[in-house]
């Protein structure tokens, strides 16, 4: 399926796949932090050795606990925007899969931790199935039910974990030359292995998904982001490598009880460690978590904790969102790359190549279709009503396979409605919705997707945060878990991403961020983002809408080329001029009914049609503004 | 039988107090699409407040309500103009951290002012209780839920009635139609924020007369609340009505019948059922965004 998709760019001038593409120098300010974070994690790994400070090492092991938990939150709040408040849970569940394991069955604790891991991801992975239909509130509402939720269980199921008594666990048996030695390396390892989790999420189709979801998560459904499937997994992948620290974490401080492990500060002290280091970067919820740890541990010392650290994690939260919302390295790198770019002009817009209006010929007009070409979508006696208004009133119609076909109509006549309900973001009243012989009326917006269906929108919504290529890369055109794992950045994806984007003549923006784009470049890469899909049928909701007219001709041109390499159009579009000449058969529709379907010339003379546009008593009986 | 309806009159009074108290946390969500999740620790404040009017004055807490309400008002309407009018248009989960923070830490002034010990208000009255044939009802909650009703329809007629109220609704339905018609959304959204914040402090001056509270108290608090709003529907003020009397019913149901440590429970069980069986609550629309136009 997904090799098609490279042959629609497969042409002498196009880059074909055996050369690789230049890449673009990426702007990227690695270099500087390399050093940095080498230092840092150098100095991490041989400072027990180096120092008996007990003191120090103590701090160290519990920010590591919370930079597992911070770069678990950082999958589902910083990459797939899920606030979750009730993250410090899950080191509790952990904490308590330990403890009960080693009183009820026995066995070093050391066994059980990545049963902890396994316990919590699977929590998770079940509180995102009750999450899944919820948006952004009530996943955050959940999330501090889950912790309350669990603390209450904690201390009322007595017989279980002995309530509020708690569990103590076995003292730790090597030699006390290694003091916490045990305990230090271990989570060494685990926020090693998260960040290796974190970092390579960032990097592949699961990720570029994820940041989709965050940006516009309507837009992720309908280029084949299955939104619940990846918000569940996101939540899990979370919640792993938290619950074997927790498992850690208990053994380490060898006592477990409900009030200590199911503390919402747990929670307070994971979600600033992100927000304070930065969310949806690699090292800033690490950064974070060292920071928040000295704080508490400051404030345990200075002030005897209690109220202090309320009023300091409270405080900072606040002055976090209000003045640093996006976190320390996001801000850092700003301020550099502003200081890099200094005196350097940005990426101006550039002619498209090729055209010359006044000497081209117009195009042929579009042949008229097969007529015995198959239908590849057909819409039966379709109903969409909001309240009193009947926007869509029994329209019922068919796309020929192979055709461009135009749906037009007055404003407010349905157009835009039966695109959405043909793409799934709503639902429909009554009638059917048939698309390449399959009923797809109760199917959501990733499944049609999958079969073959992409669209755009009449106003542009490409995910704004994330580059051109990202955009382009993060459709997924088929579900399996394989192809999540894909990588995005480099490799076969990328690689056909960037045909795309050659193809719509936008590679040179490859990684300029979606909303510094002109709208007419976002029309481009939105075009290029749906044909990573490799879709059957292409809906384009007004693509000739607010553009200059060369670009109006370029987008023609692309058409014309995609249909002539097998894809269908069912084209929305007010620019009749484009419509009769690139169209047929065209489609009218007007107060929710298709009235007229036929060739442009017969539509031109169709008084159905006039009627429908002008009203059945206009006389142009004197010229306006007389 | 006298035991179930006991439950049931004391729960639909105590709900009468959870109905004022959601019903400003509903409002502030409907109008400015922010959890506020600052609700409890305002009602907590509000009740230390009380306590301590009452304990330098003597004043009746239920007659403080008078006091409270203004105050938490104007209290309100500034921290809106210093913390969450700045982020008004920020991304939402900015303004559910944001309220957060202000949660923890009015939590820990809280502390630092009255300590981290238990306190509650008891009035005379608060040791009798009504007899009606076998039931008894504590004259602090008979009291209580009857005031709170009062206070819950003043606010119903300020938003029915009143300019600001057809301004708050209007800015809930629908902002940009709001200001067109000459409402200014964002001076509305600061009173609106002060009214929710207001109807926790005589909410607030309520609950101190019926539990025991401490600064740490602000986070069941703003579960049951939260459990309430999402179960009724968030945004809608019937709604919050709705699913305050129902988890007052609940509360004592559970109370009753399967033991007062497992009351705390009964939100969270709310939220997690109504998201698996109707994520847009009872009356609400909101909660399901994945159908909403393109």
């Amino acid at each position: 399926m997904s090799d098609a998709g490279a042959t629609v760019v497969d042409d002498g001038t196009l880059k074909g796949g055996s050369t690789p593409p230049a890449r673009a120098p990426r702007t990227g300010l690695r270099s500087p932090w390399t050093a940095v974070v080498a230092a840092a994690v150098l100095l991490l790994a041989l400072f027990p050795v180096l120092s008996d400070d007990l003191y120090y090492q103590n701090m160290f092991i519990l920010s590591m606990v919370f930079a597992i938990g911070a770069v678990g939150l950082n999958v589902i709040t910083g990459y797939a925007g899920y606030v979750s408040l009730g993250q410090g849970a899950f080191i509790g569940l952990g904490a308590y899969t330990v403890g009960l394991c080693v009183n009820k069955i026995g066995g070093s604790p050391w066994v059980w931790v990545p049963v902890a891991g396994v316990v919590a991801g699977g929590i998770a992975a079940l509180l995102g199935v009750v999450a899944m239909r919820a948006r952004g509130h009530a996943f955050v509402i959940l999330t501090i039910a889950f912790l309350f939720l669990t603390q209450l269980l904690a201390t009322n199921w007595d017989s279980l974990t002995n309530g509020t008594g708690g569990i103590t666990l076995p003292i730790p048996t090597w030699s006390v030359d290694y003091q916490y030695w045990p305990f230090y390396y271990t989570l060494m390892g685990l926020l090693a292995a998260s960040l290796l989790m974190s970092w390579w999420i960032r990097r592949n189709k699961f990720g570029m998904g994820l940041i989709a979801i965050r940006e516009d998560e309507d837009k992720a459904a309908t280029v084949g982001v299955s939104t619940p499937t990846y918000k569940i997994l996101a939540f899990s992948a979370s919640a792993v490598f938290v619950g074997m620290a927790g498992g850690i974490y208990g053994y380490y401080i060898a006592f477990i009880d409900p009030l200590g492990m199911f503390n919402i500060l747990l929670s307070v002290q994971i979600i600033l460690s992100l927000l304070l280091g930065g969310r949806a970067t690699l090292w800033g919820p690490v950064l974070g978590a060292f920071i928040i740890e000295w704080l508490n541990e400051t404030s345990n010392n200075e002030f005897s904790g209690g109220n202090a650290r309320l009023l300091i994690f409270g405080g900072l939260l606040v002055l976090v969102v209000l003045f640093m919302p996006r976190g320390i390295i996001p801000t850092a790198n700003h301020w550099i790359e502003r200081w890099r770019a200094r005196g350097q002009a940005g990426l101006a817009g550039e002619r498209l190549t090729g055209i010359d209006l006044r000497e081209r010929a117009a195009p042929p007009p579009a042949p008229a279709p097969d007529a015995s070409a198959p239908a590849v979508l057909e819409v039966k006696a379709l109903d969409k009503r909001f309240g009193g208004v009947r926007a869509v009133d029994g329209a019922s119609f068919a796309v020929p396979e192979g055709s461009i076909t135009a749906l037009i109509g007055p404003n407010g006549s349905g157009k835009t409605t039966v695109f959405n309900l043909i793409g799934g973001t709503m639902s429909p009243d009554g009638g059917e919705v048939w698309f390449d012989g399959q009923r797809i009326g109760g199917k959501p917006p990733w499944r049609r997707a999958h079969l073959g269906l992409g669209r755009t929108f009449q106003i542009t919504r490409l995910f704004p945060e994330m580059t051109v290529l990202e955009n382009v890369v993060a459709p997924l055109g088929e579900f399996h878990l394989g192809l999540l794992g894909a990588n995005a950045v480099s490799g076969h994806e990328a690689d056909r991403a960037e045909e795309l984007l050659e193809f719509v003549g936008m590679k040179k923006y490859r990684d300029v961020r979606a909303a510094a784009l002109s709208y007419g470049q976002q029309k481009l890469v939105e075009l290029a983002q749906i044909l990573m899909l490799d879709p059957k049928l292409i809906l384009l909701d007004e693509p000739a809408g607010g553009i200059n007219p060369t670009l109006i001709e370029r987008i023609g041109e692309m058409i014309r080329e995609l249909n002539s390499r097998g894809k269908t159009f069912l084209i929305v579009e007010h620019n009749m001029p484009f419509v009769l000449g690139l169209c047929n058969p065209i489609l009218v529709l007007a107060r929710g009914q298709t009235i007229a379907c036929g060739g442009p010339e017969e539509i031109q003379r169709d008084p159905r049609v006039l009627d429908a546009y002008l009203g059945e008593d206009f006389r142009l009986e004197q010229p306006v503004g007389a | 039988m006298t035991e179930f309806l006991q439950a049931l009159i004391l729960g639909l009074l105590i709900g009468g107090v959870y109905a004022l108290l959601a019903s400003g946390l509903t409002l502030i969500f409907g109008v400015m699409n922010v959890i506020n999740i600052a609700h409890g620790a305002f009602l907590i404040l509000a009740a230390f407040v009380t306590w301590s009017i009452w304990r330098a004055t003597g004043l009746d807490p239920l007659a403080a309500i008078v006091l409270l309400t203004p105050l938490m008002f104007a209290f309100g309407w500034l921290l809106y103009k210093i913390t969450v009018g700045p982020i008004r248009t920020a991304p939402p989960a900015a303004s559910v951290l944001l309220t957060f923070g202000l949660a923890l830490f009015l939590e820990g002034v809280m502390g630092v002012i009255w300590g981290n010990t238990s306190h509650s208000v008891r009035p005379a009255y608060s040791t009798d209780s009504f007899r009606i044939g076998e039931l008894f009802l504590p004259k602090a909650q008979v009291y209580g839920g009857l005031v709170a009703i009062v206070v819950l329809a003043t606010l119903y007629l300020v938003l029915m009635r009143s300019w600001l109220g057809r301004a708050i609704r209007a800015s809930a339905v629908n902002p940009q139609g709001a200001e067109l018609v000459g409402v200014n959304v964002a001076s509305v959204a600061a009173l609106t924020f002060a009214v929710g914040v207001g109807s926790a402090g005589a909410g607030g001056a309520i609950a101190s007369v019926l539990y025991p509270f401490l600064p740490g108290s602000h986070y069941q608090w703003i579960a049951r609340l939260l459990g309430i709003i999402v179960l009724g529907g968030m945004g809608s003020l019937p709604g919050a009505v709705i699913g305050a009397l129902c988890l007052g019913v609940a509360e004592l149901m559970t109370v009753t019948y399967i033991g007062p440590e497992w009351a705390t429970g009964v939100p969270y069980v709310f939220v997690f059922i109504v998201l698996l069986v109707r994520p847009q609550g009872i009356l609400g629309t909101r909660l399901r965004q994945d159908v909403a136009t393109a």
